[in-house]
């Protein structure tokens, strides 16, 4: 089994990628015409709206690491600990979402799809919040994180939950208004987001199925 | 039976516990058991150097830094009204846009859901088939346990 995922893995993340990169890449290379006035008016309203939505989603972040700081700091050291597994499992969990919808939109005309398919809906949206906040925790850490007892004690400021999640905001923030790169990058953090959060099953550690033992007395 | 609570490092510690004492100062259980003999035996347990060990995860992490997240922000919240204000758009129309979003997937569903319905029935089992596949793959992907605390 565990050659089948090894197998498996690797072969998940090129398919992912390549994917990726059809649905990313430009409609038309070819062209290379000067940017016009509604272009660059285009340009900027994307932007605007970029850094709109990086405002709500810095709020969201503070106040979710306010409410439940030790449940996305156990999910961003899963993510560190094992990083492929996450980003697998956020795949798989990316196409469940997907194929899950369309069945339960399938199941509409029967009446059961409608709370079926909100109740999917509120899921993957919980599950991407929870999982992109302990992404920003995960990428503070790793670039601003305090390496040692004397590093973490010199320090006044760049310190706890709250520090590390405002610092990956930031830099996956400034990531993100890099045109082309920045939703690939955004959208690769949203897949290690979800299946972080499913590992973990929202930082709780908990497993999500019982498992099944026989009474030895 | 393997016990899984003795791993490599503790059979190793008590195959040869002077070549391995640095082992003690990871795991908690070997260090109480070596502590209680020592006891028995009338003789003082090394001394663990606290500043050796790795820095936790939890080191630190209670600290709220209150200037840092306001001061962040402050600084997100005033580029985003400027860059809104520059393009000329108010609040609102970023949440429109926001649903316009929103509108584009629910009409991606709706023709995935059109197309699932007018296709063959060969088509529509092979769909169930990948369906129950790839949920079949999530409920194994999500029976590992997590091992970020013991990394």
């Amino acid at each position: 089994m565990r050659r089948m995922l090894r197998l498996f893995l690797p072969l998940t993340i090129a398919a992912a990628s390549l994917v990726t990169a059809m649905i990313a890449a430009p409609p038309d290379p070819g062209t290379h015409a000067p940017l016009t006035v509604g272009d660059a008016t285009a340009l900027l309203q994307k932007t605007a709206v970029i850094a709109a939505l990086l405002a709500v989603w810095m709020l969201a972040a503070v106040a979710l690491t306010l409410m439940s700081g030790r449940e996305i700091r156990y999910s961003s050291l899963e993510m560190r600990a094992s990083a492929l597994h996450c980003f697998a499992l956020g795949l798989v969990a990316v196409t469940s979402f997907a194929l899950t919808a369309i069945v339960f939109s399938y199941l509409i005309p029967y009446y059961v799809g409608v709370p079926l398919l909100f109740a999917l809906g509120v899921f993957a949206i919980l599950t991407k919040i929870y999982g992109t906040v302990a992404v920003f925790h995960a990428v503070g850490t790793l670039v601003a994180g305090s390496r040692t007892r004397e590093q973490l004690a010199r320090r006044h400021w760049l310190r706890g939950d709250l520090a590390m999640v405002v610092v990956g905001v930031a830099v996956l923030g400034a990531l993100r208004l890099i045109p082309i790169v920045g939703p690939i990058i955004w959208g690769f953090a949203s897949v290690f987001g979800i299946g972080t959060a499913l590992a973990t099953k929202f930082g709780r550690r908990e497993p999500w199925f019982l498992a099944w033992r026989a009474s030895l007395s | 039976m393997k016990d899984s609570s003795v791993d490599d490092g503790c059979q190793r510690y008590l195959e040869d516990p002077e070549a391995n004492a640095a082992h003690l100062q990871t795991c908690a259980k070997c260090r109480a058991e070596a502590a209680g003999l020592a006891e028995k035996a009338g003789a003082e347990p090394a001394p663990i150097d606290l500043d050796a060990l790795p820095l936790a995860p939890w080191e630190g992490s209670s600290h709220r830094s209150w200037g840092l997240v306001l001061g962040g922000a402050v600084v997100v919240v005033a580029i985003a009204l400027a860059l809104c204000d520059a393009a000329g758009m108010s609040p609102l129309h970023v949440a429109e846009s926001s649903l316009t979003s929103m509108e584009g997937i629910r009409n991606l569903l709706n023709r995935a859901t059109t197309s699932l319905r007018a296709a063959s029935i060969g088509m529509q089992i092979a769909f169930g088939a990948v369906f129950l596949v790839v949920n079949a793959l999530l409920v194994f992907l999500l029976r590992r346990a997590p091992r970020g605390m013991d990394a």
